[in-house]
């Protein structure tokens, strides 16, 4: 039996899953003191590869090869934005808002090569929902939270994996060390420029991953500038989670959550009700909670700094 | 446009980000072909559209008409893909400062630049589709969408086991609102109880939204669904498939993206209209007008599925058609309130 909160909440996790994957990666990202406002460059260049490569290779394989391609493809262009920032010391905002444009750019332009002027209405085969046995069948959360694609698992096992990385790890401290104070970190024996390059690749990574579930876990197709401000969004919910792994995931469904209630609410059919409202809902709420949350929020210091060490 | 709206809240340096928004835009334009130095006598046409030309939809057939004047007139065609609002005046400034004879902006979102850019360059055609103001060198272009949605609604309505059936838009242009109301009046002829679940995007590009607010309405009991969302409506194809409901296309013959769970599609021949207006100013017979093409003018159509046109029966075809034979003979006036007061004084061609 399923129920209209069932389809709520399903909805609500559906949503947040690419937009929890980017913001993970952003979180990395800036955590070592980078922003990167490319990340909706990536999230678009790793749909239109997971679309190309899930095409050429077909089948169950051909999605995993998707979910890879995706991967390498946000690593690639988010390398140019690596080799500006982190290296060149470009300004991090002007070099992502460019990365940005530049990928909604050339993935128009790909797709136009590959599939003709005027496109074609693509059917790539998605990955489906994978309830799992047991946890599926719990009340309320069990068709939510575990009757879902793969690759939304893979999240419940990163979020805590990442939270217990960023506090007990070694690697984790060097990382926050980078983004606090790179001078401190680099007394310390860490290389922050290293760092800073691992940490924007890796959040290319999940941005490229969160591009590829949208072809192939959840539409099924490629649309030019489907990312459609994702990325942007990920980068808020970066800053409503507090810069934690957890807060991150919880920001994500939060959002997820309010966006389910809006698809939710038009299809209520409350005529009377101007559908503007419904479509602000997502955005007034998480501006009400970061209104909330800011007061304690803090972001890395060395956050979007050009110069790398004072020495 | 969402974009650009996000990349307000983020941007710190305007000036800088300008100079980059320009260097993209002229990229853009030079990629398009919007440079061609071409012979100043040649007869050039020039398109302005609001999304990508390959969402099988409203902009890809806008495409498919400016090719068609370039192959049947011999004419020198321009396409260019607009960001922003921002943009649709200084886009329509370049090809009126070019020459070019005819620019049509595809869309009522483009009218408001196309009027006031029209009195500078007089030797310029501007024609606004969807549009319903006119100036001495601006035409409109009013596309009687609302009569095969009109149609499709019939349809939808007795195919419906359910009784429930929906109407995803992208925004709430006028040509979509006016389409929607069509469809559930179409609806309630056929069917008087039979609830329409009517939901708006906020975006055209959004196929995982589209997909989202696709499965609500099948949530809510929708099992035909009508789609006017161009490539945010592919998602809603996507959701068809998955929960196998059926769909009704919009603005292209949109019949074969899912063979089978679109039954049909309510076309816009764009081809068509778009000629018969790059003729007119060709021949010098151009006179400022709104354009009524509608099914009369054979511009819409509501193409079936011959896959799924069995599932038609015979007495509601022919009750559809003979609200088609009305529509064309003028007899028809169940949507006279809706539409908007110039469409009417508008002339017939």
């Amino acid at each position: 039996m399923i129920t209209p909160l069932d389809d709520f909440l399903a909805a609500a996790v559906r949503t947040a899953t690419p937009l929890a994957l980017a913001a993970l990666g952003e979180c990395i990202t800036e955590r070592s003191g980078v922003i990167n406002i490319g990340l909706e460059g990536a999230i678009i260049c790793g749909a239109f590869a997971a679309t190309v490569t899930a095409g050429a290779v077909g089948g169950s394989s051909g999605v995993a090869a998707g979910f890879a391609a995706g991967a390498v493809a946000g690593v690639l262009v988010t390398l140019l934005f690596m080799l500006f920032t982190v290296y060149l010391r470009a300004d991090q905002i002007i070099t992502g808002t460019a990365i940005t444009l530049f990928a909604l750019g050339l993935t128009g332009l790909l797709y136009k090569t590959v599939y003709g002027t005027t496109g074609v209405g693509l059917t790539i085969p998605t990955t489906g929902e994978l309830p799992i046995p047991g946890l599926s069948q719990l009340p309320v959360v069990g068709r939510a939270f575990f009757a879902q694609p793969l690759v939304t698992y893979g999240l419940y096992l990163v979020v805590p994996l990442l939270a217990w990385w960023f506090a007990r790890t070694h690697a984790g401290l060097a990382l926050r060390a980078t983004g606090e104070s790179p001078d401190a970190a680099l007394a310390a024996g860490v290389q922050p420029r290293r760092v800073q390059a691992l940490a924007v690749l890796t959040g290319g990574a999940f941005a490229g991953v969160a591009g590829a579930t949208l072809v192939l876990a959840q539409s099924g197709t490629f649309v030019e500038g489907m990312s459609a401000g994702k990325g942007f969004i990920a980068i808020a919910i970066v800053v409503l989670g507090r810069w934690s792994p957890i807060g991150v995931a919880g920001a994500a469904l939060l959002f997820g959550g309010a966006s389910a209630l809006q698809y939710l609410f038009q299809s209520l059919g409350w005529r009377e009700v101007p559908y503007q409202l419904f479509l602000a809902l997502p955005y007034v709420l998480t501006l009400l909670v970061l209104a909330r949350a800011s007061a304690r929020a803090q972001a890395p210091a060395a956050l979007a700094r050009r110069e790398l060490t004072l020495g | 446009m969402l974009i650009s709206e996000r990349f307000s809240q983020t941007r710190t340096r305007r000036s800088a980000l300008r100079l980059l928004a320009a260097l993209g835009a002229s990229a853009l334009v030079a990629a398009c072909g919007g440079g061609t130095a071409g012979s100043a006598d040649a007869f050039r046409v020039a398109l302005l559209t609001p999304g990508p030309i390959s969402d099988q939809a409203w902009n890809g057939g806008a495409y498919a008409g400016l090719l068609a004047i370039r192959d049947s007139m011999g004419a020198e065609v321009s396409h260019i893909q607009t960001k922003t609002p921002a943009e649709f005046e200084e886009n329509f400034r370049q090809y009126g400062a070019q020459g070019y004879r005819l620019v049509v902006g595809h869309g009522f979102e483009f009218q408001d630049a196309a009027m006031r850019v029209a009195p500078d360059f007089p030797n310029t055609v501007f024609v606004c589709t969807s549009g319903n103001a006119t100036a001495p060198n601006l035409a409109g272009m009013n596309f009687a969408f609302e009569e095969a949605s009109f149609q499709a609604g019939m349809i939808a309505a007795q195919l419906s086991t359910s009784g429930v059936i929906g109407a995803i838009g992208g925004t709430e242009l006028p040509p979509v609102r006016a389409s929607f109301i069509a469809f559930e009046r179409g609806a309630k002829l056929v069917r008087p109880d039979i609830t329409v679940l009517v939901a708006y995007l906020g975006t055209w590009d959004d196929v995982a939204a589209g997909k989202e607010q696709a499965l609500a309405q099948i949530a809510r009991g929708a099992d035909i669904l009508f789609q006017n969302a161009d490539a945010a409506g592919l998602g809603i194809f996507a959701a068809a498939r998955e929960k196998n409901v059926l769909t009704f296309g919009a603005n292209a013959n949109q019949n074969d993206i899912a063979p089978d769970h679109v039954i049909g599609s309510v076309v816009i021949d764009l081809p068509r209209a778009l000629l018969l207006v790059a003729r007119e100013v060709e021949s010098g017979a151009f006179q400022s007008t709104v354009y009524q093409l509608g099914l009369r003018a054979g511009v819409v159509n509501l193409v079936l599925n011959p896959r799924l046109e069995s599932r038609i029966p015979a007495d509601l075809r022919a009750r559809v058609d003979s609200v088609g034979t009305a529509i064309i003979e003028g007899r028809f006036h169940d949507m006279d309130d809706v539409l908007r007061p110039a469409d009417r004084a508008g002339t017939s061609p």
